[in-house]
């Protein structure tokens, strides 16, 4: 035991956790942390230029890294600032732990300066929250947030630190471990696993689908493995990509409304379908009665509320799903040998030839898919690409050929606007040997552009792709298609001049209008030494395509 | 639709009712009575009634077994459980006939005065929700300045 503040306490305790980095911005009801920090060695505190930045940068990290992330800001404003961000990562299953100052507890409740109702606010958009009432509290409360925030399905967690706690002094001691009621079962049931080792048995189309909960097992080499031993073609979804190679044959690509077509139609035509680490979302299922229809569903998730809440499921199997995977792989070993399904195999090298992609356009103004073409080209596999929301991030979701998880962030269920750029600070940080692009479009971009004051400040050299259109473009889209091209405030006009904008802020900055300029500009710009604004002006009439309108089927998509 | 009975076991701390109460008003459920009381062991036992199909009903379940604060949730079935309701009356003035009237019906149903004073007084009943609906009903609602209910207890009947 050692007497020591709050403010101490919870800098020492994020120390005994591993933390190396808070992206934060202070306030008057956090500065008592803040002085611990001011004489930190081990943490290294990045100052954002909005909270909102903070919680997408620790979400960024989180997913690069596999770890939680960490952000810190005032009461207030600071606090609610964040929560944006925090549903972000609540949605997608990302461990951020989030500290925020509080007014005193003398004065809770009594509408003091700079005082929200953060316990209320936080409650439905994180994992769990806490209010931490006496200091001696906050190595356990610490403790107990990481733990949550990591085991099982991960999601943010945030902590409520009034500023009489962080200024009061208590004897404390950072626990080893604490006692956390929830034991999450990674292992599956072996009942289940068998069930489901007879139905992959017999099927003539399996099909795996893999999302952000394979990612996040470390599932990779488990799903590579099963689908090559199965013969079965592999799509994931959004979070999923990168689970499998992309340009491995079994790949089909990602699913869904701006999904691959050839991927799109192995859903549609398989006759067992393995959903791995996914909760079977709107956007990748279409109309849930036409999803899969001709095959049983072997479910395996973590969470058992994702079990049967969105499409029916045969086989349910609650666990890890590198854990469940493997047993299904060991159980297969164990059955006579299967016959390859080699009608399913044609099929599908079929349509991965037919239905692939085209992105070789050389038209000025230049066609996002060709942009696309060349950051693959620029960019090696370790590589991180980060999306912004919208039309830039479909087609990167649609046309990037990803090699390895974790090298592909995107804000899956929330579609956060403004995610994409203060993320891909998060992920320089987390990998700093790594390049890091940010693809946007210039809507999203402008929503947290801020964020180059941080990146400059820091030295944290990213790359920001603009796929320029000068428009809200997937609204655009819609209006185009659904609402007889009544474009209703979605032109975003001319300003601002994006190349200016980063050198004001001493970024590199350079636009591009021809295809060949691309690559060349994307090279200088990861070499520039700063970072970099690539403005890059394309065709403004270009839908993402192809399409499955909202609430239809999968097989039905608009081209 | 169908009734639907959770006693949930959970910790003691500030914020629990809201966590568990907002997994229904999300899905738009409305709970139809919710009791809280602190067992032995200083946990709190939440009893909720809500009517939901098996699906939602399910899915309350999980998401409410995933709360942190959250221990057990235990799916009672009204079929096979002693359900009581508390329920305090507080009568108007009344006149004389109305006073036997009112005094007749509560002991007939196992209830008792608690107060009167005046030509007014306060009444105790319990008994199943129905009972206790019945028994206002006989009487006249009224008659009752103030009707106080304890919401829903429950308890399985089943005994080790």
């Amino acid at each position: 035991m050692v007497v020591m503040t709050g403010a101490k306490a919870i800098v020492e305790a994020l120390k005994a956790e591993g933390v190396k980095h808070i992206f934060g911005l202070p306030g008057g009801a956090i500065i008592p942390v803040y002085d611990v920090l001011y004489d930190e060695q081990e943490i290294k505190h990045i100052l954002v230029r909005h909270e909102q930045g903070a919680a997408h940068a620790a979400d960024g990290y989180a997913r690069v890294l596999g770890k939680p992330g960490v952000c810190m800001t005032t009461s207030g404003p600071g606090a609610s600032n964040l929560t944006t961000g925090i549903l972000n990562a609540y949605m997608d299953s990302s461990p951020v732990i989030a500290i925020s100052g509080q007014v005193s507890t003398s004065l809770l409740g009594r509408d003091a300066f700079q005082e929200a109702d953060m316990l209320s606010v936080m409650l439905p958009i994180t994992k769990h929250n806490f209010i931490v009432r006496k200091p001696e509290e906050i190595p356990k409360v610490v403790k107990l947030a990481f733990e949550i925030a990591t085991s099982d399905r991960p999601g943010p967690v945030h902590i409520d630190l009034p500023r009489d706690v962080q200024v009061g002094e208590a004897d404390v001691q950072i626990p080893a471990n604490v006692t956390y009621r929830k034991i999450p079962k990674l292992e599956p049931d072996v009942e289940e696993v068998r069930r489901a080792v007879k139905l992959l048995v017999q099927a003539e189309r399996p099909l795996i689908f893999a999302g952000g909960g394979a990612i996040w097992s470390g599932a990779s080499a488990e799903v590579v493995e099963l689908a090559e031993m199965l013969g079965a073609p592999v799509v994931t979804s959004l979070l999923g990509k990168g689970i499998i190679p992309e340009d491995h044959p079994l790949s089909l690509g990602m699913l869904g409304m701006h999904g691959r077509m050839a991927a799109n139609i192995a859903v549609t035509e398989c006759d067992l379908l393995l959903g791995v680490g996914v909760r079977f979302d709107d956007r990748a299922t279409g109309d849930v009665r036409y999803f899969a229809p001709k095959a049983k569903i072997i479910h395996i998730d973590i969470d058992p509320v994702e079990i049967g809440k969105n499409v029916r499921v045969d086989v349910p199997i609650v666990g890890d799903a590198k854990r469940a995977l493997r047993a299904i792989i060991d159980g297969l070993r164990m059955q006579a040998v299967r016959q390859r399904p080699s009608k399913w195999l044609e099929r599908i090298e079929k349509m991965r030839k037919e239905l692939a992609p085209r992105m070789d356009y050389d038209e000025v103004p230049i066609k996002p898919q060709r942009v696309i073409k060349e950051i693959m080209g620029v960019l090696n596999d370790d590589a991180i690409v980060v999306t912004e929301v919208g039309q830039c991030q479909m087609w990167a979701a649609h046309y990037y050929i990803v090699r390895k998880p974790r090298r592909f962030i995107s804000s899956g269920g929330l579609g956060t606007m403004g995610f994409g750029f203060p993320a891909s600070i998060g992920a320089k940080v987390a990998c700093p040997s790594c390049d890091v692009i940010d693809i946007a479009g210039d809507g999203s971009f402008l929503m947290n552009s801020q964020e180059l004051a941080t990146a400059v400040e820091n030295d944290i050299n990213v790359v920001v792709c603009i796929l320029n259109n000068r428009y809200l473009g997937m609204v655009k889209q819609w209006q185009d298609l659904f609402y007889r091209g009544r474009r209703s405030a979605v032109y975003l006009g001319e300003t601002p001049d994006f190349v200016k904008l980063a050198e004001a802020y001493g970024a590199w900055g350079d636009r591009v209008t021809r295809p060949s300029e691309i690559a060349p500009k994307l090279r200088e710009a990861l070499k520039c030494g700063k970072p970099a604004v690539l403005d890059i002006i394309i065709d403004p009439e270009e839908h993402v395509l192809p399409m499955v309108p909202a609430g239809g089927r999968l097989d039905q998509m608009l081209t | 639709m169908k009734t639907r009975i959770f006693s949930i076991l959970c910790e003691n701390v500030p914020g629990v009712m809201m966590r568990v109460s907002r997994c229904f008003t999300r899905r738009q459920i409305n709970i139809d009575s919710i009791t809280v009381g602190i067992e032995p062991s200083g946990l709190a036992r939440i009893i909720l009634l809500f009517q939901a199909d098996d699906h939602m009903a399910e899915l309350l379940r999980r998401l409410i077994s995933r709360l942190t604060p959250v221990i057990d949730v235990q799916v009672i079935d009204p079929g096979t459980s002693i359900v009581r309701e508390v329920v305090l009356l507080k009568t108007r003035r009344l006149n004389n006939d109305e006073m036997w009237k009112v005094m007749h019906h509560v002991e007939k149903a196992g209830g008792r005065i608690l107060e009167s004073k005046g030509n007014a007084l306060i009444a105790e009943l319990s008994g199943s929700h129905e009972d206790i609906e019945k028994v206002i009903e006989e009487i006249g609602a009224d008659v009752f300045r103030e009707v106080a209910r304890s919401g829903q207890v429950i308890i399985s009947r089943e005994l080790e």
